[in-house]
């Protein structure tokens, strides 16, 4: 890989960051309506509304505002959100530590079941065990994670109470370091399972699939006809062939971590980003919503080059100019 | 009337299997009686249905759904109080345009609403028709209104006389230009945030279509429909109709602050574009009364008056259903307006005296939050889940209002008297003046004086604290006569100065707060005493910890000057 090409990407990722970083400031401006006249109260009056705008910032002209924008996101001091008043950069970081728990965890199991269960199916393509994994899982695939996330609350909250509903940690919390331990990963199996299965089938249908594909080839033919053992054939050559896709798919996938998922958050009454964001674009937070696109925007930059550089090195054939 | 009681009845029957009501309860301003109230946060309505089935709550405010309601009442381990609240939900009209601009279509259109099958279809019975502009539970509800009852019949009849004849498609003949009306909407917020506006709007879109009105209903984007009612076209609005809801308070002030016709401005909420002469004389009287009895006066008469000329048509009143799980938990105090569990801020009776069932004092309850609070800043806030927080720790204020009636209750003051002054300017203010109890302290033990009440004020406005501008565009000045004796100066008359008057600024732990949004209270320790914030007040309950998350713990105050002790 030359370095010409790094420099290339690098410059290419930037110029998209700044038209996204432009992006996120017109469009929240041309939505219709403003954060202050989303407060409706019979006490709320034309007077207050303006006191609020002005202690806002957004009575200055928009020039001005997308100036003190860009200097704010370069410098990563994204201001303070209109509705809590607390500065976006601490809420947001306090967020993050819940939402990759729980999407992290759940990724990390998505990935290793669905590629697991993918090269173990894709072996026995046509039998009942294959067909019963592949239904289950496009059933799970089918299925919204709120959904999931309700009939887990019901079954394993309400009729068989064996898990915590809601949050991170028991009400008060224990206070031995294995017991915080223990009742953190208590607290997390309902929502970690309800996010593993509704994501788990993509990547088992995925994997399957390729690695059908990949069997049928006539280089693996040719690694069975040289005697290799089943497991060699399967891993070192079906398998190193599929793992390109996979590698550019899970770092194309990471940014996802941080963008929360709003909806079992919410069902399990989880801290994280997801949810903040969502209330943020509803409540017209600029601050809030301008910090989190930035962060997110430059997190999908980041790992579209680094899937492009690791690209290279699981794929001896290519190579990067 | 009789129409009216008839639909009262029907909801409240619906209502009263296995519930509460507040006239039954007996209540106390001595407590609080348990130790500490923890409030875990759970978002998801479902979770917190379980969550009090479970036991892990003991106490759910603001149940909304008929299903949750329908689940909780047939579960023998739960009550639920059922209070009217200061609510209302309406249907809006721009009075600005064709022919919602003639009384004549508006009043038909109230006689042809069916509020009861609204009611029963949408929320199985769980609302209270509401044909007044002022909820029952007010005491300036004024009961002899001439509202427009349901009447289809009539409905049609009005808009015959009217010369709004029917045509051959089944649509009404606009007499004004002798065609067809023009089709109409109503804005409603989509079923995927609003289901039951949503739906609500569809049914009286068809009512309405019924008696030869083109009327459609048109779920938007919440932003966009907030957008369209305020955006001023050149004297018009770009709505023909709406469905929202207000929360009121429990003085009618809103009649004022929803219909004069200085408030027919973008920004502000007179949205119909009512502009009355008469209504406007009513509706100052009711904004600056020198008494109660004079804003009684005047809010029946403009009741009166918005019955008339319909700007809207109210539908129905939300009362507040807090459940309890009553094999743990007693005592809770259903308040008129304000419900049992629901509005802290305003009614601290449940907290001061909510106990367990097993132990006359002591122990722990636990009562949901339902979001998160909002950064627990008395000056920033404006979240239901922070005023839940800040009324256990800073308390009613100087005046309460009992449960039963609403009528005033000295608090942290003893007595006021109310009269007038002439401002520097010549003009005639209002003074209060308080007689504050002697036996107050703030949570970390320093005495409650007249000194914090007029450093409360004096803060207010002059660091002009957006969110209490009603409290200090008004304000003048304040005199200390002795350390529990104050008297408050306002520019101009109103009775409601008397409630506008707050307490809850410590001194001396505010004062050398600058930047009053970037003070995080509760985040910082207490100069002196350990174990407590910066987050003190006078109230019932000492703030303890917010584990950002996941719950907030208060304990009860010891010498709190109410405590069961004193």
């Amino acid at each position: 890989m030359s370095r010409g090409y790094l420099w290339r990407r690098v410059v290419y990722g930037l110029i998209t960051l700044f038209v996204i970083m432009t992006l996120n400031f017109v469009i929240f401006r041309i939505m219709p309506g403003d954060p202050v006249s989303l407060i409706i109260s019979p006490q709320f009056t034309p007077e207050m509304k303006q006191l609020l705008i002005e202690r806002y910032g957004l009575d200055k002209p928009l020039l001005s505002q997308y100036f003190l924008y860009l200097q704010s996101m370069l410098t990563f001091d994204f201001g303070r959100s209109f509705v809590t008043r607390q500065p976006v950069l601490g809420e947001l970081l306090s967020r993050l530590p819940n939402t990759l728990m729980l999407l992290g965890t759940s990724f990390l199991l998505n990935v290793f079941i669905g590629v697991w269960l993918g090269i173990k199916m894709a072996t026995r393509q046509g039998s009942r065990m294959d067909t019963a994994i592949t239904g289950v899982s496009l059933f799970f695939n089918a299925m919204p994670a709120f959904f999931i996330g309700l009939l887990l609350l019901l079954a394993f909250g309400y009729y068989w109470p064996i898990f915590p509903i809601r949050g991170t940690m028991s009400v008060p919390p224990p206070t031995e370091f294995w017991a915080i331990i223990l009742d953190r990963i208590h607290h997390l199996v309902m929502p970690v399972t309800a996010v593993t299965l509704s994501g788990y089938g993509s990547w088992y249908l995925y994997v399957r699939n390729n690695m059908v594909s990949a069997l049928g080839q006539d280089f693996v033919l040719t690694a069975r006809a040289k005697g290799l053992p089943q497991r060699e054939v399967l891993y070192r050559h079906a398998f190193r062939n599929v793992l390109p896709p996979i590698v550019t798919l899970v770092f194309l996938s990471l940014p996802g971590l941080i963008t929360g998922a709003v909806i079992t958050e919410t069902i399990f009454s989880l801290y994280g980003v997801g949810r903040y964001l969502v209330d943020a674009t509803l409540q017209q937070d600029y601050p809030v919503v301008q910090g989190c696109f930035y962060i997110i925007a430059l997190a999908v930059l980041v790992c579209n080059l680094l899937a492009d550089l690791v690209y290279g090195l699981v794929d001896p054939r290519i190579r990067l100019r | 009337m009789v129409r009216k009681l008839l639909a009262f009845v029907v909801a409240m029957s619906l209502l009263v299997s296995g519930a509460a009501l507040a006239q039954d309860v007996a209540w106390d301003v001595k407590g609080p009686y348990v130790d500490e109230i923890i409030l875990p946060i759970i978002m998801d309505q479902e979770a917190r249905i379980i969550a009090i089935q479970r036991g892990d709550i003991h106490v759910n405010p603001g149940l909304t759904q008929p299903s949750h309601i329908n689940r909780l009442m047939a579960d023998p381990n739960i009550e639920i109080t059922v209070s009217p609240g200061y609510h209302m939900f309406y249907l809006g009209f721009n009075m600005r345009r064709a022919p919602l601009n003639d009384i004549t279509v508006r009043r038909a259109i109230a006689h042809a609403i069916n509020r009861d099958e609204i009611i029963l279809s949408l929320f199985e019975g769980y609302m209270l028709p509401l044909a007044e502009f002022v909820p029952p539970a007010s005491p300036f509800f004024n009961p002899d209104t001439d509202v427009a009852y349901y009447d289809p019949e009539l409905a049609k009849q009005i808009l015959d006389d009217a010369g709004y004849i029917m045509g051959p498609n089944g649509v009404r003949i606009d007499p004004a230009t002798g065609q067809e009306l023009r089709r109409m909407t109503i804005m409603t917020p989509t079923m995927e945030v609003a289901a039951t506006s949503a739906m609500l709007g569809e049914m009286v879109a068809e009512t309405l279509r019924g008696i030869g009105l083109p009327v459609y209903a048109e779920p938007i984007d919440f932003n966009v429909l907030l957008d369209r009612l305020d955006t001023d076209l050149g004297g018009d609005r770009d709505f023909d109709m709406y469905a929202l809801a207000w929360s009121l308070g429990r003085f009618p002030t809103h009649l004022y602050s929803l219909f004069h016709s200085k408030f027919d401005v973008p920004g502000a909420n007179n949205m119909p574009g009512l502009r009355d002469a008469q209504f406007d004389a009513a509706a100052e009287r009711v904004w600056t009364p020198r008494n109660l009895d004079e804003a009684m006066d005047a809010a029946y008469e403009a009741q009166e008056i918005l019955s008339w000329l319909q700007p809207y048509v109210p539908l129905y009143s939300r009362p507040y259903m807090d459940a309890f799980r009553k094999d743990i938990v007693t005592g809770y105090v259903p308040h008129l307006g304000f419900g049992a569990a629901s509005n802290v801020l305003n009614s601290i009776w449940t907290p001061l005296n909510i106990r367990l069932v097993d132990q006359e004092r002591g122990g722990t309850v636990r009562w949901v939050l339902e979001q998160e609070p909002q950064g627990l800043n008395i000056l920033t806030h404006n979240s239901a889940y922070d005023s839940r927080i800040f009324g256990l720790v800073y308390g009613p204020g100087l005046i309460a209002a009992e449960p039963i009636n609403n009528e005033d209750l000295p608090w942290e003051a003893e007595r006021w008297e109310v009269g007038t002054w002439t401002t520097p300017e010549g003009n005639e203010g209002t003074k209060v003046t308080y007689w504050l109890r002697k036996d107050i302290t703030w949570h970390d033990g320093v005495p409650f004086t007249a000194h914090d009440v007029k450093f409360t004020m004096d803060y207010l406005k002059e660091k002009q604290v957006p969110l209490y501008l009603e409290v200090w565009e008004n304000y003048s000045h304040s005199e200390i006569i002795d350390d529990y004796t104050i008297t408050v100066y306002f520019n101009n008359v109103s009775y409601w100065y008397t409630y506008n008057v707050q307490s809850f600024l410590a001194k001396h732990i505010w004062e050398d707060v600058e930047d009053f949004e970037a003070f995080v209270p509760w985040r910082e320790p207490h100069p002196t005493v350990p174990g407590l914030t910066k987050m003190i007040g006078t109230g019932p309950f000492v703030f303890k910890e917010y584990v950002v998350g996941e719950y907030v713990r208060v304990e009860r105050y010891e010498d709190f000057w109410a405590g069961l002790d004193k």
